[in-house]
């Protein structure tokens, strides 16, 4: 077929001015793009807050079956010190008098001191709060230490040495950055997290954004007049160009608001009443941003254009809701296995989840900031999205081609087959 | 004269049912063209097919001499589907500007040729507003804006006066012939007669997918008048008695039943010319007051034959079983 000749804009520029200048302009743009970030740190930073002021105090009273009744005693005055309420169980054989009483809210639960301490033993406790990981931490750390002193004193260290000895020790990990001092992993960590989060979250916003214009372009019938004017192809390009061209546009306002508050952070956690303590941030390299807006690109047209094609196989809302769930779910998994990248980066699944397409999009950069990536591995995961979002959009626009003026019925997978194949 | 449309033997099934079947016809350049038939004939399938979104099975559809649909064709026509939408978060002067982009059109062109179109529909003061904010009257104009800014050279309009009131079908009636009287080549479908009797002036009529009749409106409504009613008026009762004997000459009109209204309508035997039964009342002294051939409205005409042409394919159907 001849090409058109025509003095304006190709379609799918048209058709992208038109997706990307009708988002922008929406008020509910300016809202998201504003306070996404702030919603985004206040999801990790008022449980935080809120777990900073809850009380993990609880009433406990203790059984001593130790030989010499030394351990209980002291369990309950380390407790005390805390402004815990504890003291010596009453009736110390009778077990189910105390479940009673953890039943009738008189105590929250009872710590049972074995007959082997201090020496050895199991020490247990049964309570309400037993999966209070803090309060529980609280209690092993004062067993720990009360037993540790009891042991030591047994053993003839004097009691003026026994500080010292016991004394915590101070721990620090840092990530080397080839800058002097490094950076703290713990933030490298907090840093490669918070990619990955807005990687997963601006790809599947947008991806969907995609697909719900494409059925609404559908349930207010407009696609017929755009398949008049337009080529299918140009169609679905320029939509995925033009909401694509709004993700970036919010991908980059948050990255950069990330980095100004990295900078300012001290003044920022001010406000709120907090120090900022002296963690090393990392400081992010131009190559580290610009590693994220690349996976962004590529892992939206990715996804975009599956979206696309699932939006033109269906006729409303509803319908759209239930068929996107399995391409939710090629995206979703790879965030559940983020812990096998985060903890080792280097590790033979880490390595093949940033290789796959449909995982590299959200965990390679994540890898690549926790050090755990060369180059090489890099542009080879980059090759490889590259070439399977070709194929894919290839796939999705033969799809969309025949799907978007089919009404009611949805397609089968045979179905499916056919219109790929026309 | 150049044909702005041929369609030749074009065949498009939909699953085992065969929407369009072996439909041809032909629509010169600078004529207003009617597709008439009734709901479910393949119009709107037709029309889609001329505009490529979607492609005959089989069969030729050339467009301005000799280009396939969509492409360089795609840009010369503008197109109102059935099945109307717009975007309704688009500023209106925005959105009509936007389909012009699409026909090809540069930007600064687009939006001025939108603003002066939203002028001339009384709708100039709305360019700002969003679509949704517009009624479903403005809503239509604005459809009809959006198809035509481009000022194509062939308007295809598929049901245009579906859900118009009788202001805006005489407005969108005003338009087609501008269109028409500027060179431009119109096209629509409808089931709606009396729309089509008073603007088309070639038609095609199709049913069941396939074509009924085509041609010159005026010929095919010449061609049903020969086919003999006629209208008579008697002055009084008198004369209706003087007229029995001449209309109950089987050779002159076929038998009708007996009575003596003053107004009636009779159906002239095979052959017989109208002039042969105006001399018989005359020469038997009959007082008349009124002598029309009827000639049929389109509606008529419509009825008769799509309703012979679906008698036939139920025969056919019966037969086969």
């Amino acid at each position: 077929m001849t090409a058109p000749r025509r003095a304006g804009r190709p379609d799918w520029l048209v058709i992208a001015r038109r997706e990307f200048l009708e988002r922008v302009r929406s008020p509910w743009f300016i809202v998201v793009t504003l306070l996404g970030p702030v919603l985004m740190v206040a999801t990790i930073v008022l449980p935080a807050l809120i777990g900073r002021t809850v009380d993990n105090s609880a009433r406990v009273q203790v059984v001593d079956r130790s030989p010499t009744h030394q351990v209980g005693p002291a369990v309950v005055v380390a407790l005390g010190v805390l402004k815990w309420k504890a003291e010596l169980a009453p009736a110390p054989d009778d077990e189910v008098a105390l479940r009673k009483r953890v039943a009738d809210d008189q105590i929250d639960g009872f710590l049972v001191i074995p007959p082997e301490a201090p020496a050895g033993g199991t020490v247990t406790y049964q309570g309400r709060n037993a999966a209070n990981a803090m309060a529980m931490a609280i209690l092993a750390q004062v067993v720990t230490q009360v037993t540790q002193a009891l042991r030591a004193r047994a053993a003839g260290v004097p009691d003026d040495q026994l500080a010292s000895v016991l004394a915590p020790v101070p721990f620090a990990a840092t990530q080397p950055t080839g800058e002097a001092g490094g950076s703290s992993g713990m933030a490298v960590m907090i840093v490669g997290y918070a990619a990955m989060l807005i990687l997963y979250m601006a790809i599947i916003l947008y991806a969907v954004n995609v697909l719900r214009s494409v059925v609404q372009e559908k349930t207010n019938r407009v696609v017929e007049i755009m398949v008049a004017a337009a080529k299918p192809r140009a169609l679905m390009l320029g939509k995925i160009l033009g909401v694509g061209a709004v993700g970036l546009v919010q991908v980059a306002v948050w990255v950069g608001m990330a980095m100004l508050s990295m900078k300012y952070r001290g003044e920022l956690l001010g406000v709120f009443g907090v120090e900022a303590g002296n963690w090393n941030v990392p400081s992010l390299r131009a190559i580290d941003v610009a590693v994220v807006l690349v996976y962004f690109v590529l892992g939206y047209f990715f996804y975009a254009a599956m979206y696309a094609a699932v939006g033109a196989m269906v006729s409303s809302d509803q319908e759209a809701q239930q068929v996107q769930t399995p391409v939710a779910m090629l995206l979703v998994v790879p965030v559940l296995c983020v812990q096998l990248v985060a903890s080792a980066p280097r590790s033979g699944a880490a390595r093949a989840l940033t290789l796959v397409p449909f995982s590299s999009p959200v965990l390679m950069p994540m890898r690549w900031l926790l050090g755990g990536a060369s180059i090489g591995e890099l542009l080879l995961s980059m090759a490889i999205l590259v070439a399977s979002t070709v194929v894919v959009a290839r796939v999705a626009a033969k799809i969309y081609r025949v799907g978007i003026l089919m009404y009611g019925k949805r397609p089968s997978m045979r179905e499916l087959w056919r219109w790929m194949r026309y | 004269m150049t044909l702005a449309v041929r369609i030749a033997g074009v065949v498009k099934r939909f699953g085992n049912h065969t929407a369009v079947d072996d439909l041809s016809f032909e629509v010169p350049t600078g004529v207003i063209y009617g597709v008439l038939g009734p709901n479910g004939a393949g119009k709107s399938t037709t029309l889609r097919m001329m505009n490529d979104i979607i492609a005959p099975d089989a069969g030729t559809i050339e467009l301005f001499g000799a280009l396939p649909p969509g492409g360089a064709a795609a840009q010369r026509i503008g197109f109102l589907p059935e099945e109307r939408g717009l975007y309704p978060k688009m500023p209106v002067g925005e959105m009509i500007a936007f389909f012009g982009e699409l026909r090809g059109l540069t930007a600064a062109d687009a939006r001025a040729r939108a603003r002066a179109w939203l002028e001339r529909l009384g709708l100039g003061q709305w360019e700002k507003n969003k679509v949704q904010d517009l009624s479903k009257g403005m809503q239509q104009k604005v459809q009809f804006a959006s198809a035509l800014i481009h000022e194509p050279e062939l308007v295809i309009l598929d049901e245009p006066w579906s859900g118009l009131d009788p202001i805006n079908a005489d407005v969108l009636r005003e338009v087609v012939h501008e269109l028409r009287d500027a060179g431009k080549t119109v096209l629509f479908s409808t089931h709606q007669m009396e729309q089509a009797e008073k603007i088309c002036e070639q038609i095609c009529i199709i049913a069941r997918g396939k074509k009924v009749l085509d041609g010159g409106l005026a010929a095919i409504k010449r061609a049903a008048a020969e086919e003999g009613r006629v209208v008579l008026g008697f002055r009084d009762e008198a004369a209706a008695v003087a007229a029995a004997p001449v209309l109950a000459d089987a050779a002159l009109v076929l038998p009708p039943p007996v009575d003596h209204a003053l107004d009636r309508e009779v159906q002239l035997a095979a052959g017989v010319e109208a002039q042969r039964l105006l001399l018989a009342l005359v020469g038997a002294g009959v007082a008349l007051r009124r002598f029309d051939v009827v000639t049929p409205s389109l509606h008529d005409i419509f009825v008769e034959r799509v309703g012979r042409e679906q008698a036939e394919v139920a025969a056919r159907h019966d037969a086969v079983r």
